[in-house]
């Protein structure tokens, strides 16, 4: 079946009752297709994140892709999918991060900050120099995600992104683990660790790129952290971690994507989508308070 | 039986971090198929020497392995490792993600949760596949990871203070394991604090305080003379 003929179909669906009604729309199934790819894609590899520490470099890459999205209108791309300046320019600022992580003496966190400040400055002299030549308003969407503007290209490329990562980091998944849980000993066992972690780092900007439209540059990164760190809350076993955790990013995801569109909210699909996964993480927080047995320590 | 573990020789290895000489023109051999102990200081460059040998520092030097046919498995067994407490893993998943590629969030194949079950029977944890890692007390913890190190079966194992937190029951099964390893010809290096284990177990000893400070049978290096020098010397170090 054609995505053209799947479109129709799903808006038939909506036309007769079957399906929200927000989805006799075109648009509407595009973003819905895109929150499906994003949703799950985000929640698993954000167990990896949160186990590896990454969290804040998550959200330093959503940084950079602003700036990659300036870089590219400057450059002449088109401003509704700037994609070779997107990945250019972030998998460049990962790599150039990533190289110098152990080199500087710096702890990871304060090279983060100084890139992720660099990085903002760049991208916003940019901006202003374009500010004359674009409506400033479509930085809304860059920013913090837009479900009018997901089109055919959007979809080709997060669905490309999602079975490539996908594929390796579930093939990886055990070792992207134990080299970050104890590198020396990964080392001895055979695993090139120094590959692995320029691997995962260049993993986590694709997939940041690719959820941007969606989810927006600003909380790209959080749809990472957010439903990962509910699950590691109440987790008591790494399958539990993983489950709950792509549970609750497509969870998110999917809801923040229609809530807005059947309540006729003007609030942007991004906002919503953290929103939902905040609240979700609120709850595994109040429940590991309330409840002794999700405390895991007794175990 | 012949040894299957491969000889260590180390030769003239120093090593300087930032302006401090960790070690300092060390020569040693370790025999193939011993039991060879390193004691010596906190501070005297065990862990450091371990890592040199693991090719994980920059040293001056030269540290050879030296296997009886084409190179074979090394095992490791860290120091007690700082686990991350909060992170939701069992022990199974941590033995199972180490034992097999399906991604540790599925379901473990049969094959993968017998070994992991053999795995923790050898170190007297038969069971406990179940409990959290970072539930784990660090007499535990250790056996977890010396059930490690001991699959796939190593020829040369390397112990950073395997016993630390052994309580008698672990302790006699890591004598156990040792008696094993000898029988099987493995080459083991190990770095221990407790005196008493290394002259029951090992066949060789070396006490490191940045350098060589005695090198020999345990029964004849260990006397009270020689340790005291040993661990006087860090203050001679500083």
């Amino acid at each position: 079946m054609s995505f053209e003929a799947f479109r129709q179909w799903v808006q038939s669906l909506a036309e007769a009752g079957w399906l929200p009604a927000s989805l006799g729309w075109g648009f509407a199934v595009n973003a819905l297709l895109a929150g499906l790819i994003t949703g799950p894609m985000l929640g698993s590899l954000g167990t990896l994140v949160v186990i590896r520490r990454h969290a804040f470099f998550a959200e330093a890459v959503g940084h950079a892709a602003l700036t990659g999205v300036a870089i590219g209108i400057l450059a002449g791309e088109p401003y509704t999918g700037p994609y070779g300046a997107l990945f250019g320019y972030c998998i460049l600022f990962t790599l150039a991060l990533e190289y110098l992580r152990g080199r500087t003496g710096l702890s990871a966190d304060t090279l983060i900050g100084v890139f992720l400040s660099m990085s903002l400055a760049l991208g916003a002299s940019i901006l202003l120099i374009l500010a004359g030549r674009i409506n400033v308003h479509i930085l809304e969407n860059v920013l913090f995600g837009s479900i009018l503007t997901v089109n055919g290209t959007d979809l080709a490329v997060l669905a490309i992104v999602g079975i490539a990562v996908t594929a390796l980091s579930a093939v990886l998944y055990n070792r992207f683990m134990i080299s970050s849980f104890h590198p020396a000993l990964a080392q001895v066992r055979g695993l090139p660790v120094r590959t692995l972690d320029y691997l995962f780092v260049v993993l986590v900007t694709v997939v940041t790129v690719a959820a941007l439209k969606i989810v927006g540059a600003v909380l790209v990164g959080a749809l990472l952290v957010i439903p990962a760190a509910a699950a590691r809350i109440v987790a008591r076993s790494l399958a539990g971690f993983w489950w709950l955790s792509v549970g609750i990013a497509t969870f998110a995801t999917l809801t923040g994507i229609l809530i807005p569109m059947e309540f006729d909210l003007p609030v942007p699909s991004g906002a919503a989508i953290i929103l939902v996964a905040g609240t979700c993480f609120l709850i595994c927080t109040t429940l590991r308070a309330l409840m002794p047995a999700f405390r895991g320590d007794t175990a | 039986m012949t040894a299957r573990g491969p000889g260590i020789a180390i030769q003239n290895l120093s090593l300087t971090l930032g302006r401090t000489e960790v070690l300092s023109g060390v020569d040693m051999t370790v025999a193939p198929g011993s039991i060879h102990a390193l004691v010596g200081p906190n501070g005297g460059g065990k862990s450091s020497l371990i890592r040199c040998l693991l090719g994980q520092m920059p040293h001056r030097g030269t540290v050879s392995l030296n296997w009886p046919a084409r190179p074979g498995r090394i095992g490791y067994v860290p120091q007690a490792l700082q686990f991350d407490a909060g992170l939701p893993m069992t022990v199974g998943d941590f033995l199972g993600t180490l034992d097999g590629n399906r991604p540790g969030f599925l379901k473990p194949r049969r094959a993968t949760r017998d070994l992991v079950e053999a795995q923790l029977a050898r170190v007297g944890m038969a069971g406990k596949s179940g409990r959290r890692m970072g539930a784990l007390s660090g007499g535990e913890r250790q056996r977890v990871l010396m059930a490690q190190a001991l699959e796939p079966a190593p020829d040369l194992l390397i112990l950073d203070e395997p016993m630390s937190a052994l309580d008698e029951s672990g302790g006699a099964i890591f004598a156990e394991v040792m008696q094993s390893l000898r029988r099987d010809g493995v080459t083991v290096l190990w770095i221990e604090h407790d005196l008493l284990a290394v002259r029951r177990l090992a066949d060789h000893v070396t006490g490191l305080a940045r350098r060589v400070i005695f090198d020999g049978q345990p029964e004849a290096m260990l006397d009270a003379d020689r340790v005291l020098d040993l661990f006087s010397q860090r203050s001679a170090v500083a």
